[in-house]
């Protein structure tokens, strides 16, 4: 973890009564600089915050959003939770699995693209939706989809 | 994107309003006169006030807002915390996110009025990890707030009324919506909830007092405050008063969000919502969330309020409305909901870490033409052996919606079984 | 005292316990009143996740977990009705379907909870053929536990153990739900000095030591209680044994000095036992019968005396209470001074370990022998009792006559050598470094002609003619001799110490 996201990690720890408070955002400002939170990183936060690596490894493996190895340079997380489902979620999942050539929960060989599906994003109302690079693309139908899988460098 | 619900009462009213998302458009609409009347007012009786409305948690369980508050202890020894739960996570529910994007500012009054009530001297907006829009616009009104002395020190030069609010985002875990989950997520932990007693009031996050409410029932309570109990008890019913966000999926015409009075028809909703898409006939409809158990079309004339709904085996939860129609394989939907308690479970208890996921292995058989009748035997006993028994609801959510769906949708599983395939060819795909 | 009636039975109880601490406060934790447990363990955090010992409570409608509801004065429990019975059976099951059953094959088969509880409160049938949850066979976790992941029920306990005793926090649960996993971070060993405790609260066969796994099976085992003799915090334990062979050393509960834990070194050092052991007895260096040795060692204890020869005392602080106080009383009788003895010493932590290496320091403080490790200069007779005292400080000694279990370079140099019986051939009892006597008891018989060190200075006492010295032994009789002579022993005797043992006044 560079000095830079060390100090933003720290200036956090104020926010909360217990430094502990501060270790999501942290994961996530260390995973804004690496992509994800190896062995290493986890050990260096555990340092920063007075825990055993493990309680940090703990942490990381609980929440979908933490990532503990390398991921595609991006990320198109299609939720398949029942309304979207109801609404052709999974046809589209299909249909970009062999788009792209590779399946769900898969990173292409390139290392463009990962795909995954999710649960329900809070997007009903507006589905089928996919989350790519942690912006929601709504209202989907699969020409959408392809163009704006298609449109990642 | 959802600017705004398809019909609005008072608290969308102004949603379609980009200006609205801002604090001098949210004043000038009549925003934060509900909190210069609560400062007005001793604390003891602003619960009361909230007691009185008989506003409920909009959060899915549905609980008297002022009893909550009531349960906080007086006097200041030790700091008191607000957390805003913002977690929105259950499936068929998306009006958190509406009103975080489109008036954050109803929400953080809110929870000024109320940490004026309980003594608060700090919230944490805990906003699931995915929500980045509203993320964004939460933290730009609360930007607005300390700009504006809403927020530090001495609010609305009260003495003694100071508060600070922070956001905090969730990591993608749909147990950090239970309220003890959600605590030990944001004293950065896993969201595993905790054994009570203790209860939250007596030791919350980091175990200071604490009181978890919704966003939308933050988002009611300056309307009372400023309108008057009078104003708030003719709307809803004379048990659940007030409106909610209904939220519509699924198979109809136009999926999106209502605002309507509690204890309104089921049916006029999905009317609302343009009936069930392509004219086709409805198979079955779960009312409040993925949690809830299913109903069927003879039940639409059901009034959508706790009391009403309970009287039918299943619950308002969160308002979150899914409609499936003729076409729908009811075993189909046991599997995705099955597949999304085992996901989703935190894993502590043994009935929900191991009975999820039974329940999902048994569906996805049955489904894929490979269930015996003993798998249904199983579906009958196991939702049995997970309900009331765990440290949270998550397993009763798991156990009720599988439950429904045996109750009213037997046959289907029945024919999957007797001819070892799917019978519905033209439903969603698995 | 509030007041808890279970399935009818009432029972006084301490105030502020939950209701599963208040039982196993009275001693009645599954012997007298069964409510089963997985999760909830006496000396860890309260986890209140396996729902095993869920109860119904008068005036509750839903049943609640005996591990978490505190007990308010008449509260009402009950265990025996069909509502409890049908939870236990569903958890039961519910561990069950990822769980192997293949008991005959594990090693924990004779000791695990589930397996007596699967009997007690389970399902007469499976009734699933999953396939079970993706997990690891023996896995090495390091030096000393082995873990079958497929037979782990996230009861967390091994994990709050390593958090909340070594407070070393090497394994956590990772990912959630029906995934959970037990693991160490990646690439790290469990290896604290305590690890191994965790294969005795694992209430299945998923934590196993390297050292027992697949040696014997446990129910050709029988346990004997002792105390550990390594440090001077004796520990209590049970060592199993078979066929005269200890097979592993248990803790053995005991809240004032061990809870329920022992340290590693400890625990294999019943490996230490048969090592190196002193197997003849002596006279000028060459090997003779007992009654020869002890009759040679009575003889120059009776010729010093005679001559006026000083005769000195070396005690050791690896022997019993008993065989100390016949020590010394022999010294008094032949007029010697009191004697003095050694103690070896080293590390110490927080926790158990003690910086004494020995279990019985204290029990030779309050008999009034000094501790000393200078030499005792020129003298006719030294009675010697092990070698912790450095060979060079005895260079000056006549004749020495040395009472040891293990063979060492002072057994080369002493005059008259006595093979001695090791504490684990033995009964007695040592006294802890916060002065508890605690009882041990004979776990073998010894394998070569060996007695304790108390009846083989009893056997010189007669041999060296004392008055009123015969040679016959019974430590018994010594303890109680004991308790009524030396001050602060009052009432403390082998025959009324219980398996708790008991502070010196
Ligand atoms: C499994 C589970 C998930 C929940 N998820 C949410 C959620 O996402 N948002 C929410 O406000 N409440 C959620 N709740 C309810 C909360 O536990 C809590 O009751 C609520 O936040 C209280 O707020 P209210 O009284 O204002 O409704 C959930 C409860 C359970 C058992
Ligand atoms: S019921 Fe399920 S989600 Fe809730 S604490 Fe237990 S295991 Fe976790
Ligand atoms: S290894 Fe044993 S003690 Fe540890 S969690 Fe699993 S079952 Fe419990
Ligand atoms: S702490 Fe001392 S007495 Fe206890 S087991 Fe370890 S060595 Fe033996
Ligand atoms: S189901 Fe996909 S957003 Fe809700
Ligand atoms: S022993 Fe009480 S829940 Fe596990």
């Amino acid at each position: 973890m560079s000095p830079e996201t060390q100090r933003k990690i720290e200036a956090l720890f104020p926010r909360y009564p217990e430094k502990r408070g501060a270790l999501l955002p942290a994961i996530y400002l260390v995973q804004a600089e690496k992509g994800y939170v190896g062995p290493q990183d986890a050990r260096a936060l555990a340092e920063l915050f007075g825990l055993e690596p493990v309680d940090v490894w703990e942490v990381l493996t609980f929440y979908n959003m933490f990532y503990t190895s390398a991921q595609g340079r991006h990320h198109v997380y299609v939720c398949t939770n029942l309304p979207c489902s109801l609404r052709g979620a999974r046809t589209l999942l299909k249909e970009l699995e062999s788009h792209l050539g590779i399946r769900c929960g898969q990173t292409t060989p390139d290392g463009r693209v990962t795909l995954a599906h999710e649960e329900c994003l809070g997007s009903c109302g507006t589905a089928p939706v996919m989350r790519v690079d942690g912006e929601y693309v709504e209202n989907l139908d699969l020409s959408e989809a392809k163009r704006v899988v298609d449109s990642l460098e | 994107m959802i600017t705004q619900p398809y019909i609005t009462n008072y608290l969308s009213e102004h949603y379609a309003d980009d200006a609205y998302r801002e604090l001098s458009g949210y004043e000038a609409r009549g925003g934060f006169e509900g909190l210069r009347k609560a400062v007005q007012m001793e604390p003891a009786d602003l619960v009361e006030l909230v007691k009185s409305s008989g506003l409920r948690g909009r959060g899915g369980a549905g609980f008297s807002t002022g009893l909550k508050w009531s349960f906080m202890p007086s006097g200041n020894d030790r700091p008191k915390l607000f957390v805003c739960n913002a977690d929105e996570s259950e499936p068929g529910s998306f009006k958190d996110r509406l009103i975080m994007e489109r008036g954050p500012h109803q929400m953080l009054e809110g929870i000024l009025i109320g940490a004026w009530a309980v003594g608060a001297s700090k919230t944490y907006i805990y906003i699931r990890g995915e929500y980045k829009v509203p993320t964004r616009r939460v933290e730009q009104a609360v930007k607005e707030l300390y700009e504006r002395g809403y927020l530090g020190q001495k609010i609305l030069g009260k003495k003694g009324f100071d508060h600070d609010i922070v956001v905090h985002s969730g990591a993608g875990a749909y147990i950090c919506g239970e309220e003890t989950g959600l605590l030990e997520s944001l004293e950065g932990k896993k969201g595993q909830p905790r054994k009570k007693p203790p209860f939250p009031a007596q030791y919350g996050a980091f175990g200071l007092p604490t009181t978890v409410n919704n966003v939308e029932t933050f988002a009611h309570v300056p309307f009372i405050v400023a309108r008057g109990l009078d104003w708030f008890l003719a709307i809803g019913t004379e048990k659940s008063p007030g409106t909610t966000l209904f939220g519509v999926s699924g198979q109809v015409e136009r999926p999106g969000l209502f605002e309507l009075p509690l204890g309104t028809p089921l049916g006029e909703i999905i009317d609302h919502a343009g009936g069930v898409r392509g004219g086709r006939a409805l198979k079955g409809v779960i009312p409040g969330g993925m949690s809830m158990p299913i109903l069927l079309p003879e039940d639409l004339d059901v009034r959508m309020a706790e009391e009403f709904l309970s009287e039918r085996g299943t619950h308002l939860g969160t308002g979150g409305i899914m409609v499936m129609d003729e076409t729908t394989c009811m075993v189909r939907v046991a599997a995705v909901t099955s597949y999304f308690f085992r996901d989703e479970s935190c894993g502590q208890c043994t009935q929900c870490r191991e009975g999820t996921g039974w329940i999902h292995k048994i569906c996805e058989r049955v489904e894929a033409g490979r269930g015996s009748p003993a798998d249904l035997e199983l579906l009958d006993d196991l939702p049995g052996l997970m309900e009331g028994q765990t440290i949270c609801a998550f397993a009763d959510a798991a156990a009720w919606p599988i439950q429904g769906l045996l109750r009213h949708f037997r046959a289907d599983f029945e024919a999957h079984i007797a001819a070892q395939r799917c019978p519905f060819p033209e439903s969603f795909e698995l | 005292m509030p007041t808890l009636t279970i399935d009818g039975t009432e029972y006084e109880v301490a105030e502020g316990r939950m209701i599963l601490q208040a039982i196993d406060d009275l001693g009645l934790l599954m012997s007298g009143v069964d409510i089963p447990h997985y999760c909830w363990h006496p000396k860890l955090s309260i986890d209140g996740s396996c729902r095993m010992c869920q109860v119904e409570v008068e005036g509750m409608p839903k049943l609640q977990i005996a591990c978490n509801t505190l007990v308010t004065d008449g509260m009402v429990v009950r265990t025996d009705v069909e509502r409890v019975k049908k939870a236990q059976r569903g958890v039961m099951e519910l561990l069950l379907i990822n769980h192997p059953l293949d008991c005959p094959i594990c090693d924990q088969a004779g000791e695990c909870t589930l397996q007596d509880y699967a009997f007690d409160y389970g399902m007469p049938g499976a009734r699933t053929e999953e396939p079970r949850r993706p997990a690891k066979k023996a896995m090495d976790l390091g030096p000393t536990i082995v873990f079958d992941q497929e037979r782990c029920i996230l009861c967390r306990r091994c994990v709050r153990f390593c958090r909340e005793i070594p407070k070393t926090g090497e394994l956590g649960v990772f990912a959630r739900g029906d995934h959970s996993l037990l693991e160490l971070f990646p690439g790290t060993e469990l290896d604290n000095p305590y690890s191994m405790n965790v294969a005795d609260i694992c209430p299945v066969g998923a934590l196993t030591t390297k050292d027992f796994r697949f040696k014997i099976r446990v129910w050709f085992l029988d346990d004997v209680e002792s105390i550990c003799n390594q440090c001077s915090n004796g520990c209590n334990i049970y060592a199993s044994r078979s066929n005269n062979r200890i097979y592993r050393y248990l803790p053995r509960r005991n809240d004032s000095v061990n809870d329920t834990w022992i340290c590693d070194h400890g625990r294999l050092s019943y490996q230490l036992i048969m090592e190196n052991r002193l197997t003849e007895p002596r006279v000028s260096r060459r090997g003779t019968s007992y009654a020869d040795a002890v009759r040679a060692a009575g003889d120059a204890v009776r010729a010093a005396r005679e001559s006026g020869g000083s005769i000195v005392g070396v005690a050791s602080p690896f022997v019993g209470n008993e065989d100390l106080f016949v020590l010394k009383q022999l010294l008094e009788a032949v007029g010697a001074p009191a004697a003095t003895f050694a103690v070896p010493r080293g590390e110490s932590d927080e926790l158990l370990v003690k910086t004494e290496k020995a279990p019985n320091a204290s029990g030779a403080r309050a008999l009034g022998f000094e501790e000393s490790d200078a030499s005792p200069g020129a003298v006719a007779v030294a009675l010697v009792l092990g070698h912790t005292l450095a060979e060079e400080c005895l260079k000056g000694v006549e004749t020495l006559i040395l009472l040891d279990t293990e063979n060492c370079s002072l057994a080369e140099r002493a005059d008259i050598v006595l093979p001695a019986r090791s504490f684990a051939e033995k009964e007695g009892s040592f006294t802890n470094h916060a002065k508890r006597v605690q009882r041990f008891r004979p776990i073998l018989e010894p394998t070569f002609e060996a007695l304790s060190e108390g009846e083989i200075l009893q056997r010189i006492g007669a041999a060296a003619g004392l008055t009123g010295w015969t040679a016959s032994y019974d430590v018994h009789e010594v303890s109680k001799r004991l308790s009524e002579t030396v001050a602060g022993f009052d009432g403390i005797n082998l025959d009324s110490l219980d398996d708790q043992g008991c502070e010196l006044a």
